[in-house]
């Protein structure tokens, strides 16, 4: 037995000898929230689909809650509730009644309903054919539905599709308190780091089918961590005695770069060192990459994590 | 597993409650019933009841199992299948903990429920048109209801086959072109006693009409003739249906 909510092993699907997704290891732990990140085509839903069974992989295995997909669908699917895509819906059918012919099949209370409908916002609009509905009324009953049987798990396939700013933000809000208030773990992907930054503990990215990053947002945090720019007068001179005395220094732009893991006591120690040699010290300036321009440089040449 | 598939069932029961496929199913036992009332039985004015009702069922039938009743299964199935292609209803249902075959048949059983609901109005009018043309006495209810009854089941078939092109095919529109396609050649094929009795849309016809020892059995085959049919053609497309379901990719 292990602790992993979601475990994929090798997980692969080919679509006329092309992979879409190509030996995916995912890890997911319980009570996490997972961002699953890439760019348009790089196979987040395709691996979706086969979290769900929608469709069989290639090759490669899927388990879900400790127990194979393959062998178990129903059980694990009873416990997971998912928004593949697009949301789904009946248009001819309210918002009640979309989630009723959802609830026959679940065999939930029907005050479930309400509440769901009340968690995503839509109480007020219940009653209308959701047809008439907007893209991000219909998103939002798409999550009310993924609700509704109580998951342990949910899965989110760009769920912020179409909502407006305020939308956005609460379903993030909605998205936060899920492990806390009721213990679910989420999967939910996205194009944009920036969506799941400040909700995901744990960050996938995955890039032409392969993911190429798997680890914790503290880990990318430091990965993204800054270097330290000195201005200095004669910078050739000044670069060249801040390596003899062990400084990963580098000169750039006419000025000397600090590189790697550079706390307050070496940032004084090389100013001190440059004083001690007569360079005048103009500007000292901490150059952060962010996290996006880290990402879409993952995202660009594939950094092995 | 059996409460599973009821919840299925009732499922579909909702999606269709507030659906226009409600308008649909009268039409058809409507048309028969104007027939009913308009067929003259004079010629047949010392004959028995029964060659009297025989003759006006077989009036009545005559539109409605011959090309009507085909193309309703048609219909109904691309209908209980059109709500899932419009709006991304099958992933959604296919992600949740129902089995494909379940979810098939209950499919397949609403279906068959709408049949049998268009064929009960059709009893309906036949036995509203009887009284009307004063054959109210005796109305012979084993042999109506063997009418209505193997009608029904000559339709599962095309409506296994039906359901598995729509379930297949997005479209609305192309598996009703080709249901119609199938079933117009009825009018041909049912003068064919060569082709008629393994032509599986034209079985509905042949097993309304079958009154066993029929004088006017010119399209009357022996319904034993007509059950191998329907049978052996609901099986394979039923298998087909199911294996292909069961391997869809959402
Ligand atoms: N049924 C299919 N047949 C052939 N190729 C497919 C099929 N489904 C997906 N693909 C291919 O698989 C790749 C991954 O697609 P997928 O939809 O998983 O990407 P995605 O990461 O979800 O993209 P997006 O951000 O645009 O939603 C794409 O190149 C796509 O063309
Ligand atoms: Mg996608």
């Amino acid at each position: 037995m292990n602790e992993w909510v979601i475990e994929t092993r090798a997980l692969s699907k080919r679509y006329k000898g092309r992979y879409a997704v190509s030996g995916l290891n995912l890890k997911i732990a319980k009570g996490d929230i997972y961002g699953f990140l890439g760019p348009n085509g790089a196979g987040k839903t395709t691996t979706i689909r086969m979290l769900l069974g929608l469709i069989k992989p290639s090759s490669g295995s899927v388990h879900i809650f400790g127990k194979e997909l393959q062998k178990e669908r129903l059980s694990i699917l009873r416990r997971v509730g998912s928004l593949v895509e697009y949301p789904s819906y009946y248009g001819h059918l309210s918002a009640v009644d979309n989630l009723e012919a959802i609830r026959r099949i679940l065999d939930v209370p029907v005050g479930k309903i309400a509440e769901v409908l009340d968690i995503v916002g839509l109480a007020k609009e219940a009653r209308r054919p959701v047809k008439g509905f907007s893209l991000g009324m219909k998103q939002r009953l798409g999550i009310a539905s993924a609700l509704l049987g109580s998951p342990e798990l949910l899965v989110l396939d760009e769920p912020t599709n179409g909502l407006d700013p305020s939308g956005i933000l609460e379903i993030r809000e909605l998205i936060k308190d899920m492990p806390r208030q009721h213990g679910i773990t989420v999967l939910i992907s996205s194009h944009l780091l920036s969506e799941v930054e400040l909700t995901a503990g744990t960050v996938g990215i995955i890039r032409q089918g392969e993911l190429v990053f798997q680890d914790t947002i503290e880990s990318l945090h430091r990965q993204a961590q800054g270097q330290i720019r000195l201005v200095v007068s004669e910078p050739e001179q000044a670069t060249v005695a801040l390596m003899q005395h062990g400084f990963r220094a580098e000169l750039k732009e006419s000025a000397v770069w600090l590189n790697g893991g550079q706390g307050d006591d070496a940032v004084a120690g090389a100013v001190k060192r440059l004083v001690e040699r007569e360079h005048s010290v103009y500007r000292v300036e901490e150059r952060r990459k962010s996290l996006e321009e880290l990402f879409l440089q993952i995202v660009g040449e594939g950094l092995r994590a | 597993m059996m409460s599973g598939f009821l919840r299925l069932a009732a499922s579909e029961r909702l999606k269709l409650a507030k659906s226009p496929i409600w308008l649909l199913i009268p039409l058809s036992p409507l048309l028969s019933l104007v027939i009913g009332l308009l067929v003259n039985l004079d010629e047949f004015g010392q004959a028995d009841n029964a060659i009297k009702y025989e003759v006006l069922v077989s009036a009545m039938a005559a539109f409605h199992a011959m090309l009507f009743l085909p193309i309703l299964t048609g219909i109904f199935s691309a209908f209980v299948c059109r709500y899932e292609h419009a709006g991304g209803g099958w992933k959604q249902l296919l992600a949740m903990p129902v089995s494909r075959t379940g979810l098939y048949f209950a499919k397949f059983l609403t279906v068959g429920a709408l049949l049998a609901i268009a064929q009960l109005l059709f009893l309906g009018a036949v036995v509203a048109a009887a009284f009307y043309q004063g054959l109210g006495d005796g109305v012979p209810w084993g042999m109506l209801l063997t009418s209505v009854f193997s009608g029904w089941l000559a339709c599962l078939p095309l409506a296994a086959l039906q359901l598995l092109v729509s379930v297949g095919w997005s479209s609305f529109a192309a598996p009703l072109v080709i249901n119609v396609m199938l079933t117009v050649p009825n009018m041909l094929v049912l003068n064919s006693e060569r082709f008629a009795p393994f032509y599986p849309w034209a079985q509905p016809m042949l097993a309304m009409l079958s009154f066993g020892d029929s004088e006017l059995g010119r399209l009357a085959l022996p319904l034993e003739n007509v059950l191998i049919t329907v049978t052996g053609s609901f099986v394979v497309f039923l298998a087909a249906g199911l294996v292909y379901f069961n391997r869809k990719e959402v």
